[in-house]
């Protein structure tokens, strides 16, 4: 046994899917320790936040202002523009503006922008260009207006009266120090569309989705241990039976029973636990199988008739001569358990038939939210591909053992 | 003296593992077999008889790399051949193989004629389906397999008919070597004997000029093959006659094996059955002197110590032992 | 011939048996699990429907279809006689439309894009995993990896990546419907264009999905065959490498074929899931929509036609399985 362990320990896969494994497992631990708001928190008002550092507008108007030397004047507005930006630009007007090759030739960056301003028109016929093109360019001219902009910004309080009076102006050339700001909030991964903050919620989600798989990689394991051993090892009826409806469950897709359950126990009644333990209930045929397999084959191994013979009762010849032999397949059987119960739940999230509960988000839920609310059709790319990442992730770690244990118990299959 | 259809000289080669350690399986093997003449090859597991057979082929893929030696085929030697021209000209139609475990020699999912063609092809793209057909029709009549067999999948054919209908693909190009290694091993007694009288049948009818059998069972081959040698540990013990070898061996080894068998033949000594005690040495690092030295009860310090050569007797029998031919006798008898 | 004739038999012998179970199970799981979606919604029938003239005849038509006050048995009777005619009522949600009439109009995207792509998937998968079980070395050790973690991203997963990446950052492909929003379908060019536009992401997306896990498949599949005892013995006959690593990628192919049977199920379900990504008129999407609409007649005629979409997958499957690979004959007249 001791020495199993080793070898497993020995297989570079292994190892490499059990660190990947366990680092995401103790990450969902560990973050708690240090991040203790509610993962469900609304940071944010409004929808899809971007990642980034956020600080408040308040605390920069009132934190002391320093006169920094760097441009932002619209004399240099060429500088600022990227090049790739400009070169389109530059094709624009000679396309669509009217200006000759020749003065674009001779325009520098200042130029440009002025020819620009001069002859751009987002109604102007572009003929062969993309919809999202002229899209991209509509937005290039705002960004453009905006950086023309140089007035300075007049900062006014109501006075009693509820007159404005002017405080103070702020001109383009003024800048705060991060450091002077009180109220600051990194998002790492942005917000999502209820403005919770992406990363936390995120972090609890991949706890609940592993607390799902192994509960539900539990049950299948413990369903198809038991009644593979069962009809494995006493044949008859009892086996014809199971093998009739392993074989069935093979068959009839287990998503579509999935859908039939949730959908039928209504919203309120599903739960992590109930969620999980129907997943378990659906997918205990494939262990329920090889169990059976290697239970025949033993069943007339030697040690096993001596067993017998001896008058040993059928739980200790079970528990002693066989399990022992088949704990291997059931460890491998295991570990897939737990990575298709993850996928299952996140595929019925995804149909909206996700656990019901405002406490707890699982990976299939901010998948839905995300769809729901368009994430990916506005380009909310860090309210799905970090839930994606984790998916696979965890799925691809726990295959990696999966070989890695294969290797190690079957080494007539390695390469 | 008939004409020399195989030639061995000194051929050495080796196992790569995937731990890249080389381990010696055959280590300076030479023989010689004439026209019409057949070898056995017997031994332990493991001490370097199938690699032989595989060796002798001439054509090495991993993890089996030759190291040198030569193998002269009727005049030929093939050892300084490109891999490619042993493929196209040697293989199949001047050297054969027939594996040890023919169950799963063929390919399961391939009608046996159809690999038939593809055998043929190998050396003669030119040659119609229809004359192949009738080629290999006419070959397993005469062999006494049905011509039925020719469109059949391998899974569809019983173990001793697979082995049989294997020998005859082997040969179908009528090779002047044929290697069978442990053909009949894994059969009832009544195929075996089937593919013993399949092999003796191909000789007379001349579709094989000449044979090595490699099987552990000695007494199987006192019965078919002219000639016996004995290997351990990747070297020649000795070598000699049929008769020679299991009434008077001269090697401990040898006797230690003769000795661990019955012999259903009149007037072998009753032995009883001695196995021999001890394993192998290790072959990634092969002891420097006398390879059996460990496990012999004859062995003195000096035969741990040096290099023991082959020594060819006065009547052409060879064994590797520091004892004479006469101390050797003299030892036995006082037993 | 008698062989296959028995073995076909067995098979669709045991697909009919399967699918009596799948009907019937389509028929009592929701009625036996303590929410019971059909008495739930007898009783709040047509619940956010304003026309009241509408909710009364959804209510009518529901009591008079499921039969509710009736034995089990009774119910169940009247299911069937429905749903062997193709009447599965109204549908709730986008009333007044059959469910009939949802179902026949999704089904053909969903079929339209998955068995091709599923298909596509297949064989290049095999392609790869063959080549790289073939070339080792480097082209192996770079590519498994990779496949390994793109066969673990689910299929929404790459939906949604392809769709962030192609659709709008690239902007190569439109990224939702099967078609542009202002067309009407028609045999027009324009139509045509627009459909197969259309059709790029959600099709890639599910053969990305695919090609990884069979290429692993594939892989260790030839990497056993490699080391099989014909591939020695056919060397030693004198027969050229590339000629046998025919034989070994034709038996590695078998087991992967019937390794088809086994996963379609799980491939369709992912499939489907992807559908939602793209809002791709296909069966997923209107199984998303009659969960969210509370549609249960919907809801319960897609579950029954995609297990009788599978069921007909495997059975397909499994018929070619017994042309291609002659060990099943061979078994048969044993």
């Amino acid at each position: 046994m001791k020495n199993t362990i080793k070898n497993v320990f020995h297989s570079p896969k292994f190892v490499m899917g059990f660190i990947i494994f366990f680092g995401i497992l103790v990450f969902t631990i560990v973050y708690p320790w240090f991040v203790v708001a509610d993962p469900l928190d609304m940071v944010g008002q409004g929808n899809f936040f971007k990642p980034g550092t956020y600080i408040s507008v308040r605390d920069t108007v009132e934190t002391k202002h320093y006169v920094l030397n760097i441009t932002a004047k619209a004399g240099n507005v060429g500088d600022r523009i990227e090049a790739d930006d400009k070169a389109d630009m530059r094709d624009w007007l000679v396309k669509y503006g009217g200006v000759s090759q020749e003065t674009m030739d001779a325009a520098d960056d200042n130029e440009l922008v002025a020819l620009w301003v001069e002859n751009y028109d987002p109604k102007a016929k572009q003929k062969g260009l993309l919809a999202s093109k002229k899209k991209a360019f509509v937005r290039l001219n705002t960004e453009i207006e905006k950086l023309m902009k140089d007035a300075d910004l007049i900062l006014a309080e109501q006075n009693e009266d509820g007159e404005l009076e002017s405080t103070g102006t702020i001109t383009s050339k003024e800048y705060v120090n991060t450091k002077d700001i009180d109220n600051k909030r990194t998002l790492v991964l942005g917000t999502d569309n209820f403005g919770r903050d992406v990363l936390t919620e995120l972090v609890a989600a991949t706890k609940n989705s592993l607390r799902i798989g192994l509960l539900a990689g539990t049950v299948a394991t413990l369903i198809g241990l038991l009644l593979g051993l069962l009809s494995g090892y006493i044949g008859g009826v009892f086996d014809n039976v199971i093998i009739f409806i392993t074989n069935l469950f093979t068959v009839i897709p287990s998503f579509v029973l999935l859908i039939l359950i949730t959908y039928s126990v209504g919203q309120n009644a599903r739960g992590l636990t109930l969620m999980s333990v129907v997943i378990g209930l659906t997918s205990w045929t494939w262990t329920c199988r090889s169990v059976r397999s290697q239970v025949i084959s033993l069943r007339n191994r030697d040690h096993v008739n001596l067993s017998k013979l001896s008058g040993h009762s059928l739980m200790r010849i079970v528990l002693t001569d066989i399990l022992p032999y088949v704990a291997s397949y059931v460890v491998m059987a295991f570990i897939l358990q737990i990575s298709s119960g993850i996928l299952s739940e996140a595929q019925l999230s995804m149909l909206g038939l996700g656990p019901s509960t405002t406490k707890t988000a699982t990976l299939g839920q901010m998948m839905n939210w995300a769809t729901m609310y368009s994430a990916h059709l506005n380009g909310s790319w860090w309210a799905y591909i970090p839930v994606v990442m984790v998916i696979a992730l965890i799925s691809f770690s726990l295959n990696l053992m999966n070989t890695g244990l294969d290797q190690v118990f079957n080494p007539q299959l390695r390469d | 003296m008939g004409k020399v259809m195989l030639e061995v000289k000194d051929l050495k080669t080796k196992y790569v593992t995937r731990l890249r350690e080389d381990v010696f399986a055959v280590d300076g093997v030479s023989l010689k077999i004439e026209e019409g003449k057949s070898l056995g090859v017997a031994g332990e597991s493991g001490c370097g008889k199938s690699t032989l057979a595989l060796s002798l082929m001439g054509y090495y893929f991993p993890p089996l790399h030759y190291i040198s030696g030569d193998i002269i085929i009727d005049g030929t030697n093939i050892s300084g051949m490109k891999p490619d021209d042993v493929r196209k000209n040697i293989l199949g139609n001047e050297i054969a193989y027939i594996p040890q475990a023919a169950m799963n020699a063929l390919n399961p999912t391939q009608k046996i004629i159809r690999f038939i063609e593809d055998v043929i092809h190998a050396h003669d793209p030119k040659m119609s389906r229809k004359d192949i057909y009738d080629v290999a029709r006419r070959r397993f009549e005469v062999l006494g397999l049905p011509a039925e067999v020719l469109q059949k999948h391998a899974v569809e054919l019983s173990g001793g008919m697979k082995q049989r209908t294997v020998i005859a693909i082997s040969t179908i190009l009528s090779p002047k070597v044929l290697i069978a290694d442990e053909p009949s091993s894994a059969l009832d007694v009544t195929s075996q004997k089937m593919v013993i009288k399949m092999m003796r049948d191909l000789m007379e009818k001349g579709y094989i000029k000449s044979m090595i059998f490699i099987t552990h069972e000695l007494p199987l081959l006192y019965n078919v093959t002219d000639d016996i040698m004995v290997m351990y540990a990747g070297q020649i013990v000795e070598l000699g006659t049929a008769k020679e070898m299991v009434f008077d061996p001269l090697h401990p080894y040898t006797k230690g094996l003769m000795g661990s068998i019955i012999v259903p033949e009149e007037g072998v000594r009753e032995n009883k059955l001695t196995a021999i005690p001890g394993t192998p040495p290790n072959l990634k690092h092969p002891p420097k002197g006398c390879r059996f030295a460990e496990r012999c009860k004859y062995a003195t310090p000096t035969c741990a110590g040096m290099e023991i050569p082959n020594i060819e007797t006065a009547q052409g029998r060879v064994y590797r032992c520091l004892m004479s031919e006469r101390k050797i006798r003299e030892v036995y008898e006082n037993e | 011939m008698k062989g296959y004739k028995k073995y076909y038999g067995q098979k669709i012998l045991w697909y009919l048996v399967t699918l009596v179970f799948a009907v019937v199970l389509n028929f009592a799981l929701p009625r036996m699990m303590p929410g019971d979606p059909v008495s739930a919604l007898a009783g709040q029938a047509a619940q956010g429907m304003t026309d009241a003239q509408a909710i009364k005849k959804v209510y009518d038509e529901y009591i008079e279809k499921f039969g509710i006050n009736k034995p089990m048995i009774v119910q169940f009777g009247l299911w069937l006689k429905g749903a062997v005619r193709g009447d599965f009522g109204v549908s709730f949600s986008q009333y007044p439309r059959t469910v009939a009439d949802i179902v026949a109009s999704s089904v053909g995207w969903t079929l339209a894009l998955q068995l091709p792509a599923i298909l596509v998937g297949w064989l290049l998968g095999n392609l790869l995993g063959a080549v790289a079980a073939y070339m080792k070395g480097v082209f192996d050790k770079a590519i498994l990896p990779v496949f390994l973690f793109i066969s673990n991203i689910p299929a929404f997963g790459m939906s949604v990546i392809m769709l962030l990446i192609f659709g709008l950052q690239l902007g190569w492909a439109p990224t939702s419907g099967a078609y542009g929003f202002d067309l009407i379908p028609n045999m027009s060019w324009t139509f045509i264009r627009s459909v197969i536009a259309h059709y790029q992401l959600p099709f890639w997306s599910i053969v990305l999905v695919t090609i990884g896990g069979q290429a692993i498949g594939m892989r260790s599949m030839s990497i056993y065959e490699l080391n099989a005892d014909y591939v020695k013995y056919s060397r030693f006959l004198g027969i050229k490498d590339r000629k046998i690593v025919g034989y070994v990628f034709r038996n590695a192919m078998l087991p992967q074929v019937t390794g088809l049977a086994m996963s379609i199920g799980t491939m369709m379900a992912g499939a489907l899931v992807s559908e939602i990504v793209f809002s791709y008129p296909g069966l997923g999407t209107v199984l998303m929509s009659s969960i969210k609409g509370n549609d249960y007649p919907l809801l319960s005629a897609c579950t029954l036609i995609i297990t009788i979409m599978v069921l007909l997958a495997n059975l397909f499957v499994e018929i070619i399985y017994g042309i291609i690979d002659p060990r099943v004959k061979a078994a048969q007249q044993d």
